[in-house]
């Protein structure tokens, strides 16, 4: 009877430790993927930023007579594909495109127009882009950071295993996005 | 049997430390100075500028919280400045940790950039276009002359008195907010040298004032070891000379976003 006992509140208190290692565990997944989720819309939250800042853009150099319509065509199409992409991937690939368009517009414009490196709004929407680059690429590497601890939370022995039983699935990365090195500089020599 | 024991402790220890060391953040290696404020890690301020920020940065602390640091480095290593700048913000910390509102003004001499990342909490006080105006009207045309001591004494007297505004304080008398500077940079450009040339006179003038008895020869050298526009800056606002002991101040553990803009010079 006493050894009974014994053999029971053992079990009970294994199993409350493993219930409780479960229950910790699980909240530790959920505020991590919630982590990753607010990551993630930040992300979008600076694509829509810079998104914005296109139509300024043409206000201020639609004096220039055509501006580099040609390049622009680019922008505007790439712009319309954002729109449209339906699946993250998709999506990402759009903004990729959208990002390279901008750059080489960009470029282009201030290539062909020097005098616009002495206009003073010129000059500021062009900090406004390439502050808008710089905040998407940190918020694509904080992305990663959250991401990757994520990824080892739940691929991690045992974690795996509950992982799997609540279907937590593993989250992809941004990989290093080229387009951000040709950021649009605004030099003076 | 004890050695045993003993060993089997330390494996099962060392096993622990192996687990836990887990991923090592990548870190900036270089640390904040006892001055924190400024950090002339490329030496090019002179001391008395170098007490001229500190005490400003000190006073806009106790002021409004707000964290500005200057840094000067010799080169950022072919890392992105803008990249560098923002991971240094957020290794120290720069700025309160429920405010972010810090700001870090790095110059990076032999690549001759210079950066303004701007924490979260002071983006709608400095958003990228009038940081980068300020750069253009306040450090560029210092910094162009390798004026760095002068320049970042003017970009940080700008920077802190923007993060004045913001907070409601009255800036400095002189002080001409950036949203009300002229739009043609050429005008301030002239200002900056016709101002020079002032002090500059005066300076020349006080010299041979002193030194009057003991001949004039001497006037043809430079007044200062610093140059004369080094001397300028420092003449803008006198006083406050007298502190001595640094230290005390330190990160509060504000983040960056990524906010900011920079020059080629």
């Amino acid at each position: 009877m006493k050894k009974k006992t014994i053999i029971l509140i053992a079990v009970i208190g294994v199993v409350a430790v493993l219930l409780f290692s479960l229950v910790g565990s699980y909240n530790g997944f959920v505020d991590k993927a919630e982590e990753v989720e607010s990551a993630r819309s930040t992300i979008s939250t600076y694509l829509q930023r810079r998104a914005d800042l296109i139509p300024n853009f043409v206000n201020t150099v639609k004096g220039y007579s055509d501006y580099e319509k040609e390049t622009y065509t680019a922008v505007t199409e790439a712009r319309a594909a954002v729109g449209k992409a339906s699946s993250v991937a998709e999506q990402e690939q759009a903004e990729e495109r959208l990002n390279g368009a901008i750059s080489v517009w960009v470029n282009a414009v201030t290539e062909a127009y020097p005098e616009l490196k002495a206009n003073t709004q010129y000059l500021a929407l062009q900090d406004e882009l390439s502050g808008s680059e710089n905040r998407i690429a940190t918020a694509r590497r904080d992305y990663n950071k959250v991401a990757k601890e994520y990824n080892v939370k739940i691929k991690r022995f045992p974690g795996n295993l509950l992982a799997g039983i609540f279907g937590f699935d593993a989250v992809d990365y941004f990989e290093a996005d080229e387009g951000a090195s040709s950021v649009p500089q605004v030099s003076f020599d | 049997m004890k050695k045993l024991r003993v060993f089997s402790i330390i494996a099962v220890v060392s096993f622990c430390l192996l687990i836990f060391s887990g991923c090592s953040e990548e870190s900036v290696p270089l640390k904040p100075t006892e001055k924190f404020f400024v950090n002339d890690f490329a030496d090019v301020i002179s001391d008395s500028d170098e007490q001229l920020i500190y005490s400003q940065g000190k006073s806009l602390q106790e002021r409004t919280t707000a964290q500005v640091v200057a840094v000067t480095v010799d080169t950022v290593n072919g890392e992105e400045i803008a990249e560098y700048s923002l991971n240094l913000g957020r290794e120290w910390g720069i700025g309160q940790k429920d405010k972010d509102n810090g700001i870090l003004i790095l110059l990076a001499v032999e690549d001759r950039e210079v950066y303004i990342s701007v924490g979260y909490g002071l983006e709608g006080a400095m958003p990228d276009s009038k940081t980068g105006r300020i750069l253009d009207n306040y450090a560029i045309p210092y910094f162009s002359e390798d004026n760095f001591s002068g320049g970042l004494v003017a970009v940080y007297d700008a920077v802190v008195n923007e993060v004045l505004i913001e907070n409601g304080i009255a800036p400095d008398e002189d002080y001409i907010p950036a949203d009300e500077l002229p739009t043609e940079t050429e005008d301030s450009e002239a200002g900056h040298v016709v101002i020079s040339w002032i002090i500059l006179v005066v300076l020349v003038v006080i010299y041979v004032f002193i030194f009057k008895g003991r001949g004039i020869f001497f006037i043809g050298g430079p007044p200062f070891g610093g140059g004369f526009m080094g001397g300028s800056s420092a003449g803008r606002r006198g006083g406050s000379f007298g502190g001595g002991s640094f230290g005390g101040f330190s990160g509060g553990g504000g983040s960056f976003g990524g906010g900011g803009a920079g020059r080629g010079f």
